[in-house]
């Protein structure tokens, strides 16, 4: 048998070096200019705008913001799909009582993979999409300070992504192999199964599982971190130091700052599952002991994990409120109410969510005394999203409210993460937690938000950059439908959910006692809502791009009139100009024309003070 | 011209085979071989229990037949003249057929999954092979245009 064990490493090892010096020396050959020196700025944009090839080239050599944002929401909506099927497998699972069709196995596989893929492939690279996108747009750069960074960033996914599903994929392979008689190379393939030991992945079940797969999951899961980080630093950087210079920080737009907050967090939170994650690998293949009984034990992991864990949760929801700020006062006709106040509770989520963790070990050994200060810090983060939440209702309050597809979404998004945000503040409650831990009220709650005000707002945006994205306009209707499906569905699953936690019953199990049959299915068919409401999404995605009817008016959601046509939307409107001639809509709103800083109006929502209002003498 | 739209035809019946194929082997994967979408295609063409013969028709018909009576009805078939829409909506009628017939020993709620994803699957070819057959008949980019005027 050929076996992976048997080939010396410095062999494995020479040839990867090898690999990597051919791979430098190549690209040090075609990339260094004639004069040995780097390409300046402006010679990288001749590069970008002339130089693009066509075809599946450029999608693999690109280092254009735009087009790497493009790849980020394309891979990230792979994901969620794969994800989704786990998801519709577990909860058709969950129809009857008993094995309906998988049992215990594939079940634990399945809610592991659902999990790992949805927070780590699915959420953050689309946001990261979303802001490589319209960030530099909106403050005003010509590109992210990094661009190579940028795309290898992006490159680490897809590897990373292959290495944490493996299992199923090298099943198939290795049982094609073993199909034409070649089982010495299928039996390694098929000793690795898909991982099971849910994306908390605690200790000690995860050091002691024998599945090899564990092994490259937890490479594949430190790999998507380091790009992960990679793309936080180069965040950071562009917003400090790309911004155009009548971008001031009192003025620079809602969404910057949450994806500044973000990047912090991030920067802080991922090295450290990065190394939790490398220990926890040293441990399982080179007899280290960090997490065994006699070295820091299963808690140590918790707390490592639950470090980078719980700010996680609020990198993934920042940027949501991000979006939120931005759309909801476009369509609700009124600047942002309380800007300022909207940053500073950002800002305080950032600093506060490093000191929460705990709240996830209620129910373990951890000193009663260290809890509660945890208990203080969980309900106190509370704060700060109440502040975003009513200066959201204030800003609708006798606002001239439209109901296009993004704004009933971002409605939505925001009731929901209402109900998602009571049910955390009663869990930060030690006495309650120690009632629902582990039951289906954990999964209701961060459901609420996770697949609430996170996706929503993703959803949201994808309608609301439609016009910029793809030239084109979507099917108004049938996206106003898919928004309403989506709320319902999300309602009617996790609320079902909240309420079969209500009554106790744990979760992660495949079979559950009958009286709960009815409650699971009515969750199975608000998941299957869902499922609905992402096709007609897709659909409508898909198709409008093709054939939608072109946008000739930049304006296309009337933002002139309230003065907030902003810097993403002017820049669509000079694209719109230099590549099809066409006219602008308002003459007499001053765009600047020399391409870089802009006028006035190029102020975005940032800052009661700011401008736009030249765009309002209509 | 009778030719281009035979070639056309023919290159959208690989690639939408092609994914056909990759989506149906991804669903054999993800549901750890609870489906047996090969032995579903075996019973569909009409030779239950081979699965490699069942296969091998599948794939000829996906590549040659279905798109050739593609192009042949195209003008009866509605959202036109966007032909990846009209090949989309030519592969429900062909779902139909695949869903009825290979369901087999299929029952309960895994028929929900199979159904679904078999026609999202299914749309995914029509889709594709009118996408490609387009591409054939006369570039993008005007009728792209066109269809926008609808
Ligand atoms: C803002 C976005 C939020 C997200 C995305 C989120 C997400 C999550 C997730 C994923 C879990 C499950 C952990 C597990 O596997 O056990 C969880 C649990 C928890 N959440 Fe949240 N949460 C959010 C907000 C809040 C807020 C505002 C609070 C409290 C003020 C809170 C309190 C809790 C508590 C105490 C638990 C632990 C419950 C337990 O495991 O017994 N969460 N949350
Ligand atoms: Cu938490």
């Amino acid at each position: 048998m050929v076996s992976i064990d048997s080939i010396p490493g410095v062999v494995l090892g020479g040839v990867l070096l090898a690999a990597l010096v051919a791979v430098g020396y190549l690209r040090r050959r075609r990339r260094t200019m004639a004069d040995g020196g780097y390409p300046t700025p402006s010679e990288r944009e001749t590069e970008l705008e002339t130089e693009k090839p066509f075809g599946l080239v450029r999608w693999f050599t690109t280092v254009d913001h735009k087009d790497i944002g493009i790849l980020y929401i394309v891979f990230g909506v792979v994901a969620a799909l794969w994800g989704g099927t786990d998801a519709m497998m577990l909860r058709t699972e969950l129809i009857t009582p008993g094995k309906t069709i998988w049992g215990t196995e594939t079940y634990n596989g399945l809610f592991t993979t659902h999990g790992v893929t949805m927070i780590f492939f699915f959420a953050l690279p689309v946001f990261f999409g979303i802001a490589n996108y319209f960030l530099p747009m909106l403050i005003g750069a010509d590109d992210m300070s990094f661009p190579r960074i940028n795309a290898i960033a992006f490159w680490l996914l897809p590897p990373s992504l292959v290495l944490v599903r493996g299992g199923l994929i090298t099943e198939i392979i290795g049982k094609l192999l073993e199909s034409v008689g070649l089982s010495a190379l299928a039996y390694p393939l098929l000793a690795l199964t898909p991982i099971d030991m849910s994306w908390t992945m605690y200790t000690p079940m995860s050091s002691s599982l024998a599945n090899p797969q564990i092994d490259l999951a937890l490479l594949g899961l430190h790999l998507s971190g380091i790009a992960t980080t990679m793309g936080a630093i180069n965040f950071i950087v562009t917003i400090f130091a790309e911004r155009a210079d009548d971008v001031e920080w009192a003025n620079l737009d809602i969404f910057s700052w949450t994806m500044l907050t973000t990047s912090g967090i991030a920067l802080f939170a991922f090295p450290v599952l990065g190394s939790a994650i490398i220990m926890l690998f040293l441990d399982r293949n080179f007899g280290t002991t960090f997490f065994a009984l006699e070295g820091g034990g299963a808690i140590l992991w918790q707390h490592l994990f639950w470090f980078w864990g719980h700010p996680e949760v609020y990198i993934l929801v920042l940027p949501a409120f991000g979006l939120t700020s931005l759309i909801l006062p476009k369509f609700s006709g009124r600047k942002l109410f309380g800007f300022k106040f909207i940053v500073y509770s950002t800002l305080a989520i950032g600093v506060l969510s490093f000191g929460v963790w705990a709240h996830h070990m209620f129910t373990t050994s951890v000193d009663p005394r260290v809890k509660a200060s945890f208990m203080a810090v969980s309900i106190a983060i509370a704060i700060p999203s109440a502040v975003k939440t009513f200066n959201w209702m204030t800003t609708m309050w006798s606002g001239n409210i439209r109901l296009t597809a993004p704004m009933i979404l971002i409605i939505g998004g925001i009731g929901t993460f209402i109900i998602g945000g009571v049910t955390g503040v009663f869990l930060a409650s030690i006495p309650v937690d120690l009632v629902f831990h582990d039951t289906y009220y954990i999964v209701g709650h961060f459901h609420f938000i996770i697949m609430g005000i996170i996706a929503m707002s993703m959803v949201a945006a994808s309608y609301y950059w439609f016009p910029i994205l793809t030239r084109r306009m979507y099917d108004q209707r049938l996206a106003q439908v898919q928004a309403v499906l989506l709320i319902v569905g999300v309602t009617v699953s996790f609320t079902a959910m909240l309420v079969i936690g209500y009554l106790g019953l744990p979760r992660r199990y495949a079979y559950y006692p009958a009286e709960f049959t009815l409650l699971h299915q009515v969750a199975t068919a608000g998941a299957y809502i869902i499922a609905l409401s992402v096709f007609l999404w897709i659909v409508n995605f898909v198709q409008s791009a093709r054939t939608g009817p072109l946008v000739m008016d930049a304006d296309v959601w009337n933002l002139k009139e309230s003065g907030q046509f902003t810097r993403e939307w002017q820049w669509f409107e000079r694209q719109l100009q230099e590549r099809r001639g066409f006219e602008r809509s308002t003459p007499r709103t001053p765009v600047a024309e020399d391409g870089g800083s802009g006028g006035s109006s190029d102020v975005g929502d940032g800052g009661e003070g700011g401008g736009g209002s030249d765009g309002r003498d209509d | 011209m009778e030719t281009n739209r035979v070639t056309g035809a023919i290159a959208g019946g690989v690639a939408g085979t092609a994914v056909l194929t990759l989506l149906l082997i991804l669903l054999e994967v993800q549901t750890r071989e609870q489906i047996q979408a090969f032995d579903v295609i075996a019973r569909f063409v009409g030779t239950p229990g081979q699965t490699t013969v069942g296969f091998a028709l599948f794939v000829v018909a996906g590549v040659v037949a279905w798109p050739l009576v593609f192009v042949a009805i195209r003008d009866y078939i509605p959202r036109g003249p966007d032909p990846a829409a009209q090949g989309a909506i030519f592969a429900i009628v062909l779902w139909v057929a695949f869903a009825v017939a290979g369901r087999g020993d299929l029952s309960g709620p895994i028929l929900i999954l199979y159904a679904a994803y078999t026609f999202f699957a299914h749309l995914a070819y029509g889709f594709t092979m009118g996408i490609v057959y387009g591409h054939f008949r006369g570039g993008s980019q005007t009728s792209r245009e066109v269809y926008a005027q609808q």
